[in-house]
Parts: structure tokens; sequence; C-alpha cells
């Protein structure tokens, strides 16, 4: 367990980390779903190629779509993408260096599993074995051409009875593999060539703007998460007080309905109602969730979230955005004025 | 568990123990993958040797280049090479050192590969099974009667017992042996060669440019865990400067409902100085940098004029850092990485 708890620490130290993590688990499913799959092809003249290369193309579109689904930050960027302007401009090299993250991470599960099934060769018999030159295997001489697509039809099958220890068939089915394996050791080389001279020619150009846009993707995960943070001990901060006032109010209302029916005359003992609801919030020191007490200001402040978010300028103080929050104008902070250096 | 944990600890300290845990690993999976791979002869005249080929270079290229894509220091690598000098010269012995360590490393991966196949047999007998010495193994006197191309035919076939049909001529058996027996001397060679080469290597060189070698192990590690610190401070600070962001808003908001509902009764005032206490925190957690430009500024400075290599001083223009020399002002003890940037962006 120790071993776990290490490795899931390593793991979440960013979240990059994090990603990487998830990409590397949904390779280790894939291999474990294409050994556990049972390849079945049909061995019919026209439903083979459909199988075989439905099986090549299927399961990885679905991975693919799962690896964009576990990967939080795909939301994050269309978050990006969609938001209304408001004190803060957009920067589309942001959103493309998020995307391209996104993708690269997101391929990697449907990559591997083509290259398991070409490398392990059935999907490609099945696909292929009707579309073979006969004219390469000698023993083909004597039959006619549609005896020799019904064979060819037949070679994934090894147990059907027409083909069963038939040289000929193991011959064009060794072919075949052959030539499948040659395609998929071909496709990794060029991808792997392909990633390291990425890897390699990348801090060639425009190291600069990498560097910023590292930072600034990094940043809108990191808020986006704070935010979330935020809001849910703001809530638990109102829900907090909403009972607390409901309690008080009780005690309140029982008091009231106890002095009517005492008519004797006893003192009204003072309400204890509102210091002990602000007992437990003057100490918190949380003053800026206290202000937004109601159900109508949390919808305005999270509106106002999405359609204006704040301006990155944290030196100045926050009255000074341009009039405040509920005017829209795409005022640039003081603070911004080297903003040249993101636009490429 | 004490023990995983230490190696695990010991592993990540630094990106060369890191790579040698990786290079381990991808030594196992090399020879594993191998024993997956279901090595597939075409056994027809042509194809025998290109199959055989390409089996014994293209995974070893595919290893050796992946071996170079997990390290990270070969990104650093190309940044130290091209980043403008700034205020710190390159030395180049550095990055001779970085690129030798990573080669040697990326280099364990594919020669298990090409040992494993050599010592295994199959790779070779299927790419010269045409060129068996027949008149030496089997009935030498048949030969004649066949065609040249019927003869390669006949033993391209020699890789596949199942549709083998020589054994007049041939037996497999012996050809088979035959073949094995050489891939595997050819394999023992390979394997002795090169760890020779590597004692030869490993031991030579102490005798020549120790303190040089010295000088560019400390430098290269020093820049790649640098590299990796700056990361971790440019994390924190966007966390700190997220959460003073978000801070602000929620204040903002505050100070906006006050004025559109004068509720008055929310002492701010009395707020303000316990806000300020968490927000206080955070912001010395930003050093000063504060608003998206400055960030900038900081991100292109660090990478177009990194600081030199000395603390404490302010460093005059001319002079690189790496040497020392030049009068010497008097010292203050402070890292000057973070403000007044001196040179031209």
């Amino acid at each position: 367990m120790d071993k776990f708890r290490l490795l899931f620490q390593h793991f979440q130290s960013s979240s990059e980390s994090v990603m990487n993590g998830i990409c590397l688990l949904l390779a280790a499913v894939t291999v474990k779903l294409y050994s556990s799959f049972d390849f079945n092809c049909p061995c019919l003249e026209r439903y083979n190629a459909l199988y075989g290369l439905g099986l090549l193309l299927t399961p990885p579109l679905a991975l693919f779509l799962c690896g964009l689904l576990a990967n939080r930050q795909s939301v994050v960027m269309v978050e990006e993408w969609r938001r209304p302007v408001g004190h803060r401009r957009k920067d589309p090299g942001i959103i493309r260096y998020i995307c391209s993250s996104v993708l690269q991470r997101a391929l990697a599960a449907p990559l591997v599993w083509i290259l398991l099934a070409l490398l392990d060769g059935k999907c490609f018999v099945c696909a292929f074995s009707s579309s073979v030159d006969p004219e390469k295997f000698l023993d083909f001489a004597n039959m006619t051409p549609s005896q020799v697509q019904l064979f060819l039809a037949k070679v994934p099958c090894k147990e059907d009875e027409l083909v069963r220890d038939n040289p000929a068939r193991k011959a064009v089915s060794r072919y075949l593999r052959c030539l499948s394996q040659a395609i998929g050791w071909s496709i990794t080389l060029l991808l792997i060539m392909a990633a390291f001279l990425a890897r390699c020619l990348r801090p060639c150009f425009d190291q600069t703007v990498l560097l910023q846009r590292r930072y600034w993707s990094n940043y809108v995960d990191l808020e986006q998460k704070l935010f979330d943070e935020t809001c849910c001990e703001h809530a638990r901060d109102f829900a907090h007080r909403c009972v607390l006032h409901f309690f008080a109010s009780m005690q309140r209302e029982m008091r009231a309905r106890e002095l009517r029916q005492d008519t004797a005359g006893r003192d009204p003992e003072p309400p204890e109602g509102p210091e002990a609801s602000d007992g437990p919030d003057g100490g918190s020191g949380k003053a800026h969730l206290q202000a937004i007490s109601s159900r109508e200001q949390v919808d305005r402040l999270l509106n106002t979230w999405y359609s204006s978010k704040p301006p990155l300028n944290v030196a100045s103080s926050p009255g000074l955005w341009g009039g405040g929050l509920s005017h829209r104008a795409a005022t640039v902070a003081p603070g911004t004025r080297l903003s040249q250096h993101t636009d490429v | 568990m004490d023990k995983f944990r230490m190696i695990f600890q010991f592993l990540q300290s630094n990106q060369e123990s890191f790579m040698n845990g990786i290079c381990g690993i991808m030594a196992l999976a090399s020879a594993q993958m191998y024993s997956a791979f279901d090595f597939n002869c075409p056994c027809l005249p042509g194809y025998n040797a290109a199959y055989s080929a390409g089996i014994l270079l293209a995974p070893p290229l595919v290893l050796f280049l992946l071996g170079l894509v997990m390290n990270n220091n070969v990104s650093m690598l190309a940044e130290e090479w091209k980043r403008p000098p700034g205020r710190r010269a390159k030395d180049p012995a550095v990055l001779r050192y970085m690129f030798c360590s990573m080669a040697q490393r990326a280099l364990i991966a594919p020669v298990v590969w090409v040992a494993v196949t050599l010592l295994d047999g199959k790779c070779f007998l299927c790419a010269f099974c045409t060129a068996v010495p027949v008149a030496a193994l089997g009935n030498g006197s048949l030969a004649p009667g066949l065609t040249p191309q019927e003869l390669a035919r006949l033993l391209a076939r020699v890789p596949c017992p199942e549709i083998y049909d020589g054994d007049w001529l041939l037996a497999r058996e012996v050809a088979v042996r035959y073949l094995r027996c050489i891939s595997q001397a050819l394999g023992w060679s390979f394997v002795l060669l090169t760890t020779l080469l590597a004692f030869v290597v490993r031991s030579v060189r102490p005798c020549f440019t120790q303190v040089a070698f010295l000088k560019s192990k400390y430098w290269s590690h020093y820049i790649d865990i640098e590299r990796k610190l700056f990361d971790e401070t440019c994390t924190e600070h966007a966390k700190a400067f997220a959460k003073v962001c978000i801070q602000q808003f929620f204040e903002a908001m505050n100070q906006d409902l006050e004025l559109g509902h004068a509720h008055g009764v929310l002492a701010t005032a009395t707020a303000a100085p316990a806000a300020t206490d968490n927000a206080g925190e955070e912001r010395e957690k930003l050093h000063g940098i504060m608003d998206q430009g400055s960030v900038n500024r900081l991100l292109t400075s660090w990478h177009e004029c990194k600081p030199p290599l000395r603390l404490g001083q302010e460093e005059p223009l001319m002079g690189n850092g790496w040497a020392g020399g030049g009068p010497r002002p008097p010292r203050k003890e402070v890292a000057t990485y973070f403000s007044k940037v001196h040179c031209d962006i």
C-alpha cells in the first residue's frame, strides 16, 4: 500500500503529472483490453475487410474520446475559448498550447491499440487476405479464380475445413503478418522520430513565447481549481450561517411565545440570537466570503466570474477596475502595458 | 517499504539518477518486448532478408530515440545550446558532457535488443537461410538439378517448419543448427565487445581530463536542478497569484454590493486587517511580480538573459558568469535573480 501511496503522491505533485499518470493508465488499460479481446474474423468475402478495418479503427476512436474526457484540461480549454473578454484579454496562443498538450496525451492510447493490432497481425490478415495477389504463391496455380477467392477469404480461420493444415494458407498468412509487422514498426519509427525532432527543435523557435504560454496555461488551470475550492468554502460558510440563523430565529420565536404566555411581568431577556450567530462567524477571518449572503448575490457573483473575469493585476486595489465589476467595458488594467510580449 | 521509498527518493534526486532508473526499466522492457514479439519470417526469397534486417535494426532505433525522448535533458540540452548568452556564457564542455551522458544511457536498451536477437537466432536464421552451403551440409549432388530461383525458394522456407518441403536436399534441423550456432557466436562476440568498450571507456577516462569532467558534471547537474526549481517557483507563484486574484474578486463584489445596496452592516473596516493578514502572506510569495506584464517580462529575461552564476553581487555588464575576475564591489547578501534586469530585451 505504501508503494501505491508513494506513486500516487508523485503523480499528484503537479497537474501535468496527474495527466501523465492518467495517460499511462489509459495505455495500460488499452494493452489489457487488446490482450483480453477475443478476435473473431468472419471469414466471409465482403465482411472480412469491414471487420478487420473496423476493429483496427473503431476502438482507437473510442479511446481517443475517452482520453479527451478523462483530461480536465480539455474543459478548461473550452471554457477559456468561449468566455467573454471582460477585463482580461484572451490569448489564442494559450488556447493552442493547451489544445496541443491535450491532444498529445489523448492520442497515446489509440496509438498503442493500433500498434499492438499491427504487430500482432490478426486484424491485418483478416482485412486483407482477400486482396492478396495469388501469383505470388505457386500453390494457387491449379485453382479457378472463384475457388482462389473463397480460399483466400478463409485464410484467417485456421480451423476451417477448407484450409486446415494447408501450406498455402500458412504461406499467405505468414506473408500478410510479416507485412503487418513491417507497417507497425515503420509507423512506430516515424512517430518516435517525430516526437524526438519536436522535442529537440522546440527550443530553437520561440522559447520565450513557449515559457509564457506554459506559465499562463498553468495559471488558468490553477485559478479554475482555486475558484472552485473558494466557492465550496463559501457554500459551507453560507450553509453554516443559514443553519445557525435558523436555529437562532427558532429560539427567538419560542422565547417570544413564552413571553406572550407568561404575563407575570418577568423581565424580557435580551435576545441572544444575533450574538450567538455572530460568534462563530466573527472569528473566522474570512470576511470576503461573508459579504455574499443571499442567493441572488451568489448568482450574481458566478455570473460576473464568467462574463467578466478580473484583470491579471493584483498590485492595484480591487475598486479600480474601471468603475467596479458591474462595468462591462474591456478596460485594460495599468500593469498590462507590456502585453506585446504575449501577442504572437 | 522503507527500502523502496529510499530507492524511489534516490532515483528522483536528480535527472541522472532518474534516467539510470528509466534506462534499467527500458532494458528490461526491451528483453520482455522481444520475448512477447511473435517473430514471423515470411519464408519468401526476396522478403526474408528485408524482414530480418528490419527486425534487427528498427526496434533498436525506436528504443534509442525513445530513450532520448524520455530524457528531459534533451530539451534542456537544446535550450542551453540555443539560448542567448545574456549574462551567463555558454560552456561547450557542459553541452558535450550532457550529450554523451544522454547517448550512453539511451544506447543500453538497443544493445540489449540486438544481443537478445542474435542469441536467440531466429532473425539470423531467417536472413541467411538462402546462403547455407548446401554442398557441405546436405545432399550436394542433387543441388545442380535445381535452378537458382527454385533453390532459393526452397531454402527460404527453412525457418518455417510447417511449409518446408526440402528434406530430400537438406535436413532442416541441420541448417537450423548451423545458422543458430553462428548467430549465437556473433551474439556473444557482440556482448563481449560492448562490455569491453564500456569498461575501457570507464576506466581510461579518469586518466585524462578528470578535472574538466568533474566541472562539467557539476554544472550539468546545476542547470538541471535550476531548471526544475524555476518551474516549481513559477507554479507556486501562479498559485499565489490566483489566490490573491480570487480574493480581490470576492472583495470587489463585496464593495460593489455595498455601494449598490448600502448594507453598511458588514464591517469591512474591521474585516480588512483580517483579510490582509491572509492576503499579505500570499502577496509575499509573489516576490513583487504582480501583473501580467511583469510575469511576461520575467519569463522573457529568464530565457534571453540568464543571471550570472554569482550570488550577492551587482554584476558589471561585461564579463561572463562562468569565469571570475574584475574588481569586486562590496557584497550584498541577496540573490539578484528577480529584480533589476540590466540587459536589453
